[in-house]
């Protein structure tokens, strides 16, 4: 196990109404290399969560627990370890990037900040490494973001991400913002990254279609709450909680046939 | 028949307008002027030539000359300098305070950020024009204590605005993806958070050269900034202004001189400003 | 269910009932800035909708699809538009302004993407749905009593006491109702939906997709909706136009072009899509990106992308010609295949 989220809160305040507890009692657990998914719809608490697991907020009760590093209360070495470890990878294609740093200087920030290669010109050569693995064209590296595509953009996000050689990435709803042409080629990148780095991957999305796609690892989110839990098979197969059930159902299928049958099934058990 | 024709479309920059070239050229100019004018001054501006004194405008004498009989012409070219250098001294010195006190406030911890921007509400509560000339007054009337006692008074609005919009910067993912990275707090605030706040100051900041000039002639106006005999364009009116009736153009030349000066720098901000942000364009 | 005849003479796909808007050689341009030079968003698109059908108009970021639906709408001041929308025997274009406001909310309304944008927070529900019925001369108590029945046939749940609650009170998809019922108040006989559903989550998708099922059936309403998500389409329309680059590259009833996409573009949006009930090992992804409107390739816009692409692909623009029941636009589909053997 190489994260450990146990029982975790988390509050807003929400003057002057009492707060709002948008976290109930989350907890997960992330196995090293494996891919897991976060579902729920707005206001489920899964970008919370996500925002927990990196350390950008703390929750009021519970642990973190990131391969012996007590990650809510890290500090110095600790802190710096965890933060060499877990990256991240946003949905927002455009302001997820520095717009005043050129792609070298983004993608190459984690082995500077780190001290991963001592010199500028080896750190010159990871970066194009890195780049020419997730299909950008190293030649770019002295461009600023301006000028790129949202699925260029979210492959220098990842790149960036990856360089310094992360275990576990977190990705908050990374193709929610991409054209459909474009997703694919995210999410195959993200999967091929996986394989390559035993890479684990927390996968924050609402699209269930895609989080089938990537995760063998499912938890399912209601209202600050973990409803369900299990394998891509359990979940999607013989999903038990009727929240997950009709969160499936609800799911549109590209397919008119396959589409029209599963509605009318649905509707008929709302009459029901 | 085969490709879209879109001639000229790719030319997404757009010219200036006959306007914005003039305010652009007058800026220019008067910088100019204030870097090399002094150079090519004649010596005799700096000596009195009693015969010589409150000459109306002619060939040989533009704007006239003063009551020592110096060329007031001559002598605005030369106050340019000053005047100019000293409101460019006044902003740098502001700004740098302000700059530090939002990104301390904008970095710190929630009491630091209350606690200084109490002070800048203070700050922006008192009157910037009569405090300075309270400072100035007390360090001693001179073209120095009058810079010190606006740069002191001046950073407020900079410090407030820039902690705002610093505060703003920090909400883009950008900022937590760099925080998630692990970068340090410095160089989380000096390469991710201000180099994408400083926009709108830039605006601000040229504006506020304008409007330097005018407080500073003020202040020397009243006396406790630029002394006679400076070339300062404050100093020389109110050393004119006795002579307001019986020679006008002692007094009007260098307050046409403070007065383009700062609606120059004032509209070079406009234009900058509406020219980062179309929405604010007229039709 | 559907057998595909090759029918060589027709010259649009004929719509299952009479045509109630039919667009001919619609552009839209938009000017860039001040200097006078513009952009072609939409290039010559053609197509009907006929009289209670349900069209689909798929496409990504800057494929047009959304100006093409504004433009029939009039709804963008700055667009120079051209070409011919002829709306029940007239041509919109050519309308005046102020009979062109008349038609927008009577005989054709919209839906956007974010109902909140569009409702007014001081104003009761009840009011704003009335609105547009008020403008038109109806009596204050009238224009409610018909506000309410709306609002009632879209189920907001105790509609009668709801009339005087504000925007703030309902939630995402309440309000998405409301803003429905603002635009189907008036009776129109075409609903244009601009994503309408994209902001919800799925669940809430669901239920105002049903809705928007129920009322187009039952009141015979034709509705333009467009989208950039396959699933919905699939679920919603009869028809579906898929836009590239500015142009419909493939328009055909959605039965056939799930089952049987002729453009390549559309093949591979379909195979790209994870879908809900498949595994897969890995998904089809089409290379690069759609092109900007300022960078359009020549040739077939989508060659650069295509993986069939031959010779005569980034040379001659493909016109939208019939095939079978479809119309394409696509070089593998316009008799010239024989170029192809010899390339």
């Amino acid at each position: 196990m190489l994260m450990s989220i146990d029982s975790i809160s988390k509050s807003y305040n929400a003057f002057p109404n009492p707060p709002a507890k948008v976290l109930h009692d989350v907890t997960l657990n992330i196995d090293a290399g494996e891919a897991i998914g976060l579902v729920g719809e707005s206001g489920s608490g899964k970008s919370t969560i996500a925002k927990c697991m990196l350390a950008l907020i703390k929750p009021e009760d519970g642990a973190i627990t990131y391969d012996g590093i007590d990650v809510i209360h890290a500090k110095g070495e600790e802190l710096r370890r965890f933060r060499r470890e877990v990256q991240m990878v946003f949905q927002d294609p455009y302001g997820s990037l520095n717009p005043r740093m050129t792609v070298e200087e983004l993608i190459g920030e984690g082995l500077l900040i780190h001290k991963l290669e001592p010199t500028a010109a080896a750190r010159r050569k990871r970066v194009a490494e890195i780049m020419d693995m997730v299909g950008l064209n190293p030649n770019d590296m002295d461009r600023y973001t301006r000028s790129f595509s949202g699925g260029q953009r979210q492959r220098i996000a990842i790149a960036r991400a990856l360089v310094i050689r992360p275990r576990i990435l977190v990705c908050d709803e990374p193709v929610a913002a991409l054209d459909v042409s474009v997703q694919a080629q995210v999410i195959n990148l993200l999967q091929d990254m996986q394989k390559k780095l035993n890479l684990a991957i927390v996968f924050v999305a609402h699209d269930l279609a895609v989080v089938r796609h990537l995760c063998e690892k499912i938890v399912v989110l209601h209202k600050g709450k973990v409803v369900e839990q299990g394998s891509r098979d359990e979940i999607f197969g013989n999903p038990r909680m009727p929240y997950t059930q009709s969160l499936l159902a609800a799911v549109p299928v590209p397919d008119p046939v396959a589409g029209r049958a599963r509605r009318a099934a649905r509707r008929l058990e709302t009459a029901n | 028949m085969t490709a879209i024709a879109q001639p000229a479309t790719t030319r997404r920059k757009e010219g200036f307008s006959a306007f914005e070239i003039f305010v652009f050229t007058l800026v220019i100019a008067l910088l100019v002027i204030a870097v090399f004018g002094p150079f090519l001054a004649p010596d005799s501006i700096y000596n009195s030539d009693i015969a010589n004194s409150l000459m109306p405008p002619s060939a040989a004498n533009w704007f006239g000359t003063d009551d020592q009989g110096r060329d007031v012409f001559w002598r605005l070219i030369v106050g340019a300098q000053t005047t100019l250098l000293s409101a460019f001294l006044v902003v740098t010195l502001y700004s740098l305070i302000g700059v530090t006190l939002a990104t301390v406030a904008a970095a710190g911890p929630r009491w630091l950020d209350e606690g200084l921007m109490r002070i800048t509400d203070i700050g922006l509560a008192l009157p910037g024009m009569i405090v300075a000339l309270g400072f100035a007054a007390a360090m001693g009337a001179s073209l120095r204590s009058a810079i010190i006692a606006m740069a002191i008074t001046g950073w407020p609005i900079t410090a407030r605005m820039l902690r705002g919009i610093m505060r703003q910067t920090m909400e883009q993912p950008f900022v937590a993806g760099a925080q998630v990275l692990g970068v340090s707090k410095w160089r989380l605030m000096t390469k991710h958070v201000l180099p994408n706040s400083l926009d709108v100051l830039i605006v601000k900041w040229a504006g506020d050269i304008g409007t330097t000039v005018l407080v500073l002639a003020s202040l020397s106006f009243i006396g406790v900034g630029a002394q006679p005999p400076s070339a300062e364009w404050g100093a020389t009116i109110a050393a004119a202004r006795g002579y307001v009736s019986t020679a006008w153009w002692t007094v009007v030349a260098p307050g046409a001189a403070v007065a383009i000066t700062s609606i120059a720098f004032g509209l070079l901000g406009d234009i900058i400003q509406v020219r980062r942000d179309p929405s604010l364009r007229g039709n | 269910m559907r057998t595909v005849h090759p029918m060589p003479d027709q010259s649009t796909v004929t719509p299952l009932r009479p045509p109630l808007v039919t667009v001919d050689k619609l552009t839209v341009d938009m000017p860039l800035g001040r200097s006078g030079a513009s952009v072609r968003i939409v290039d010559g698109v053609d197509f009907s909708i006929g009289v209670g059908e349900r069209v689909a108009l798929v496409g990504e970021s800057g494929s047009g699809k959304s100006l093409t639906a504004r433009a029939l709408m009039r709804l963008d001041r700055l667009a120079r538009l051209s070409g011919r929308v002829d709306f029940d025997g007239t041509d919109l274009l050519k309308l005046s302004d102020r009979d062109m406001g008349r038609l927008r909310g009577s005989s054709i309304a919209m839906v956007f993407q974010d109902p909140m944008s569009f409702l007014d927070p001081l104003m009761t529900i009840g009011d704003q749905v009335a609105e547009t019925l008020r403008i038109r001369g109806i009596g204050k108590a009238e224009a409610r009593k018909r506000a309410l029945a709306v609002l009632d046939e879209l189920g907001v749940d105790r509609a009668a006491q709801r009339l005087d609650a504000y925007p703030h009170e309902f939630s995402g998809g309440m309000r998405q109702r409301v803003v429905l019922a603002m635009a189907l108040v008036g009776e129109p006989r075409l609903l244009i939906a601009d994503e309408p559903t994209t902001a919800l989550d799925v669940r809430v998708q669901d239920q105002v997709l049903d809705l928007l099922d129920d009322v187009s059936t039952r009141r015979g309403l034709a509705v333009l909706f467009i989208t950039h998500d396959l699933g919905v389409v699939a679920g919603f329309a009869e028809r579906v136009m898929v836009m590239y680059s500015g142009r419909i590259v493939e328009d055909g009833e959605v039965a056939s072009v799930f089952a049987k996409p002729s453009h390549p573009y559309t093949q591979g949006l379909i195979k790209a899509v994870p879908r809900i009930d498949q595994d897969l090992n890995t998904l089809y992804a089409i290379p690069g990106a759609p092109p900007p409107p300022l960078a359009r390739p020549g040739g077939c816009p989508f060659h650069p992308r295509c993986d069939q692409r031959f010779e005569r692909c980034d040379k001659d623009l493909p016109m939208l010609l019939p095939v079978g029941l479809s119309r394409v636009a696509c070089h593998l589909h316009d008799g010239h295949q024989h170029d192809r053997k010899g390339a």
